[in-house]
């Protein structure tokens, strides 16, 4: 039946019957198949292994696209277990059904990325391959303290970190100009940014730009002015989201709303896309990462923007979060040791290829931070984080940051609450954390997974 | 007499706010990159976006994949409901009202509650990541065989008496008979078919994998992920997506009219 | 009869064409109609109800979205009741069902009373009311993305000279449920008139002019003559926008492309919401069991609504 889809005209009777009910019967047979899925193809040795991904090789065929496309064949040339790449759009990759359905059926990938947010939720489902034995002493040691460790469990490393990605506040130098402002009005707390998001603020612009769309991405730019108030989601096994903290940095995020100087709902991809907000006018200022330097570089090369460090609450001290995401391996799937060695050899070599290969994806094809220190040397070598907005990121930004928590769904769906009701919905804070600190508390009474960080 | 003057002129109002949205949408991806949100007449015309979606992205290869699973589809489907509608509406047979409420209750079932086990099934299957995957079980939906049905019952049953009498059976009634008569119908629902086809998202997003087997709404879906700053472009891709369906509507849309009627949609 | 051409193609009906020994008419009729329902009855229990069976016996289990299942009895349904989320978005898709249903009701209703009749331009006026429903859901959201853009899109530019200008009308809560109700029918209101334009040519005349020649008003013929002749028609549109107002493509794909379920869950449909709990937080068991109740209260209302009209005409010959 698979196989069959001839005209009309010409169908037999027969081998429809035969067709279904061998569909049937098939079927029938594969009703085990919910307990079966998953370990079926487990530790093998096939010769080909699938990488999805979100860069390449897309259709426009841009160099991060070309950077994925390079480093297989490279590892293709060299090695009998082939590497076969599948790109999936961003979009549907991060919110699509596909990585989901995939894992659910035991069709998982071979290798795949996943950002913080996501980690646990895969350790816990038993799908990550400890990569440690394809990872050489001397390449854990080149990684900066605290990336190996946030993709750990027990001292095992269960993924290899790609870049470093900190936030921070984009500018716009001609918005400021327009509304005849200087750099001595770039804000520095809360308080300031909505006065000056106020002067900067008209009928074509919003003065400042936060990420709107709820999803895990929204609550990793926030978490920031959580932590400026010494606030956490979780302390000691318990949630600590009812504090001060939380609630003023709702409040904050639910004031540009409230004030009319943020939007309700950002153009493009959202949050991340400066280009698209930013970089269009429609924003003066807006909340995004080290990445988005090199995409106006490629996109939007003209438009002058500065940076500075995310502003803080009276009292509170500098703080940004630090994403980035990761290569892993199926433990589930066609070849995980091999897939291991591909992911050890892709980020973690410490040849002179391999520090190239990283000093390209971090300061050449994407602006990052390199997570390890043989790159950052090799970087800093050919002056990549000498000046602009990258030095700022290195100098001032980076070092105020700590890593993207690795919350499962059950604590990031009550924040996710929380933040979407408060910007956007007028909620009380105070209310809305100790709503959700309830449903976390709820959660982590029952939780038995790897310790949530 | 004024009231005849006047129900045309609105209805020719409504009409144009009806199409304004998609109009504007042909408008903006004709206009250069820099005016896409202009509120105007454009000032220069373009064909630049347009020209960039078909020769930079694999857009005649999503628009390929799309006809193939759209046509097969519909010859497959229309023949194996109108089959099943014909038995169902003509002939007697133990349990028919139990197989016509059990395949009416399949309308109660939607793709995104049955993803997962139906992903499971085409597993079984051997349909991942194939045409047939596309195909198969898209041919199935209870809609079609309850259009053809009522359609069926219309027909007056000495047309098939006379083929009874010249002592054919019942395929030869079915296929001599009832199927040629069927034309009208089967035009409408081949658009309408199409059309739904044409525009899936979720099943072809979550059974393919391989590039080369992407339909034109992942190809359009993609195109936001990766252009997200370059409204021209989306829009140009949105347009390339919906230009086939609006010929084949335009081309099938008389038929759509009289064949619902005499389907008897009652 | 049968060409020989044909013949292998076609067996079994041919079997049942033919006088056979032993083989009653009645008999030869039941197999054929059998050979004529296997391959759409075996493509229907295959590609659905095999799928929604499974997807009812996983609501038994605890599921981690990786292959690991733990039964846990009736545990799913017993969560039900202390989840406000599931609750709200109920809540979100009743007020959908019954605002968009009525409204998209009386639109699709009034254009095809308005395109009934024939005047100058009458073919591209219904073409102009169907057009939306051509369009790929994938591009209505794309479109309406575009229109709605704050402060810069379309509709921003035409009513700033209100004070309007800056409506977020898909980022505010009390609007964005409104507004896909809006897009909703703008896209659905095309294919509801056509069918009750079908409906409507089987009104005959003859019935409406000879109520016009006995001087009833417009109400008049409108009330006694078309509105009871439209009743089945009526019943179907109604029970199916009623079933894609529940879990068909505008209470997922729409809300899907538009916003995600935003802001602060106001467009969280619950179909959307068992989505998320599948996909999202790999919950697939409590999905399957909601997407039991979902289905149970779908063919509870389907129900309801066959009794109290009698217009279902389903079972009849």
């Amino acid at each position: 039946m698979a196989a069959t889809p001839f005209p009309a005209r010409q169908l037999s009777r027969r081998s429809v019957l035969r067709g279904g009910l061998g569909a049937f019967a098939a079927t029938a047979a594969g009703v085990p198949l919910l307990s079966a899925c998953g370990g079926n193809e487990s530790g093998g040795n096939a010769k080909e292994m699938s990488f999805w991904n979100f860069y390449g090789p897309s259709d426009d065929q841009g160099p991060q696209s070309k950077w994925f496309v390079d480093t297989v064949a490279e590892w293709n040339k060299n090695n009998d277990v082939k590497v076969k790449l599948r790109y999936i759009p961003g979009k549907d990759y991060l919110n699509g059904t596909t990585l989901q359905t995939a894992f659910q059926s035991g069709q998982g990938p071979d290798i795949f990325l996943i950002s913080p947010g996501d980690f646990l939720r895969y350790y816990n489902g038993g799908v990550l391959q400890d990569l440690g034995s394809a990872l050489p002493d001397e390449s854990k040691k080149d990684y900066l303290p605290g990336l190996l460790e946030a993709r750990s469990v027990d001292g095992k490393v269960y993924g290899l970190p790609m870049e470093i990605e900190p936030l921070a506040m984009y500018y716009s130098e001609a918005a400021f100009e327009s509304a005849g402002l200087s750099e001595a009005d770039l804000p520095k707390t809360w308080d300031q940014t909505i006065a000056v998001a106020q002067k900067l603020t008209n009928s074509k612009r919003y003065g400042v730009m936060f990420e709107t769309l709820p999803g895990y991405y929204q609550n990793f730019t926030w978490y920031p002015f959580m932590w400026q108030g010494d606030g956490n989601a979780i302390k000691d096994g318990k949630s600590a989201f009812d504090s001060p903290a939380a609630v003023q940095a709702l409040k904050f995020w639910g004031d540009t709303i409230k004030n009319k100087v943020a939007p309700r709902k950002a153009l493009g991809d959202g949050g991340g896309d400066v280009v698209s907000n930013l970089g269009s006018g429609a924003a003066a200022m807006q909340q995004s990462g080290i990445w988005a330097v090199a995409d106006m570089r490629t996109k939007a090369k003209t438009f002058k923007y500065g940076i500075i460090p995310l502003p803080t609450p009276a009292g509170g001290s500098a703080a940004t979060d630090l994403g980035g995401w990761a290569f892993v391996a199926n433990s589930k799937g066609k070849n995980p040791e091999a897939a291991a060695k591909f992911i050890a050899w892709a980020l973690g070599s410490t040849d002179a290829a391999g520090v190239e290969r990283q000093r390209q994806w971090n300061t050449e094809v994407k602006t990052n931070l390199p997570p390890r220190k043989s790159v950052q040397q090799a970087a800093d070598a050919k002056g990549a984080f000498a000046d602009g907005a990258l030095k700022k990121f290195v100098s001032e930004i980076a070092p105020t940051g700590k890593p993207e928590p690795r919350f499962p769904p059950e604590v990031y769906q009550p924040i996710a609450d929380a933040i979407q009701a408060c910007q956007l919905n007028a909620a009380d804070p105070a209310k809305a954390a100790a709503d959700a600190a309830e449903k976390i508390d709820t959660f982590l009474k029952t939780y038995q997974g790897a310790p949530i960080s | 007499m004024t009231r005849i003057r006047v129900l045309p002129i609105l209805a020719h109002v409504l009409a144009i706010i009806a199409v304004a949205p998609l109009l504007w949408i042909l408008i903006s991806a004709l206009k250069p990159a820099e005016d896409v949100f202009n509120f105007g007449w454009p000032s220069t015309w373009t064909l630049d976006n347009l020209q960039y979606v078909l020769l930079k992205i694999p857009m005649p290869r999503f628009m390929l994949n799309s006809a193939i699973v759209s046509v097969t589809v519909t010859v497959i489907a229309l023949f194996f409901h109108s089959m099943a509608a014909y038995a169902l509406a003509r002939l007697r047979f133990p349990g028919r009202g139990i197989i016509f409420s059990g395949i009416m209750s399949t309308l109660l079932v939607s793709l995104p509650v049955i993803l997962v086990p139906l992903f499971l099934v085409a597993k079984q299957l051997g349909l991942l990541d194939s045409y047939a995957g596309l195909i198969v079980p898209s041919i199935f939906h209870a809609f079609g065989i309850f259009l053809l049905r009522q359609y069926y019952l219309n027909i007056p049953r000495e047309l098939e008496e006379a083929a009874d009498l010249d002592g054919c059976g019942y395929w030869r009634r079915y296929w001599s008979v009832i199927l040629p008569l069927s034309r009208p119908v089967l035009a409408s629902l081949s658009v309408l078919f199409f059309l739904a086809n044409w525009n899936a998202f979720l099943w072809p997003l979550t059974i393919t994998r391989n590039p080369d087997l992407r339909v034109i709404q992942l190809g359009v879906s993609g195109m936001q992920g990766q252009y997200a700053s370059a409204w021209n472009l989306i829009l140009a891709a949105a347009v390339i997506a919906a230009i086939p369906t609006v010929v084949v509507f335009v081309a099938g849309q008389r038929r759509l009219v009289d064949a619902m009627k005499t389907t008897g949609l009652k | 009869m049968v060409t020989t051409t044909a013949a292998p193609s076609k067996p079994l009906v041919k079997a049942s064409g033919k006088p056979r020994a032993g083989m009653t008419r009645k008999r030869r009729e039941a197999l054929a109609a059998y050979a004529f329902l296997a391959p759409d009855t075996i493509g229907l229990l295959t590609f659905v109800a095999i799928p929604m069976v499974l997807a009812f016996g996983v609501a038994f289990f605890k599921v981690d979205g990786f292959g690991n299942y733990q039964y846990v009895g009736l545990a799913n349904y017993k969560l039900m009741a202390g989840d406000d989320q599931l609750w709200a978005s109920l809540r979100v898709t009743a007020i959908y069902v019954v605002t968009f249903v009525p409204i998209a009701f009386v639109v699709s209703f009034a254009l095809a009373m308005l395109v009934r009749n024939h005047f100058k331009g009458i073919g591209w006026v219904r073409s102009a009311f169907f057009l939306p429903n051509v369009v790929s859901l994938v591009v209505v959201g794309l479109i309406w993305q575009f229109l709605l853009v704050d402060k810069r899109g379309a509709l921003s530019k035409i009513l700033a000279p209100f004070g309007l200008g800056d409506v977020s009308f898909l980022g505010t809560p009390s609007l964005a449920l409104g507004t896909y109700v809006v897009i909703s029918v703008w896209f659905l209101m095309g294919y509801q008139m056509l069918v009750f334009l079908a409906g409507l040519k089987d009104v005959p005349k003859e019935l409406e002019d000879a109520a016009q020649i006995d001087g009833a008003g417009s109400w008049q013929r409108f009330r006694y003559v078309i509105w009871p002749l439209l009743r089945p028609t009526s019943f179907f549109v109604v029970v199916n926008s009623t079933i894609g107002a529940v879990t068909g493509l505008q209470a997922f794909d729409l809300v899907f492309v538009l916003t995600k379920g935003g802001p602060a869950r106001a467009t969280s449909t619950v179909v959307l919401y068992i989505y998320e709990q599948a996909f999202t937080f790999n919950n697939m068991g409590y999905a399957a069991a909601l997407t039991t109740v979902v289905v149970a209260i779908l063919v509870i209302c389907t129900g309801l609504m066959f009794g109290v009209t009698r217009g279902g005409r389903f079972d009849e010959d």
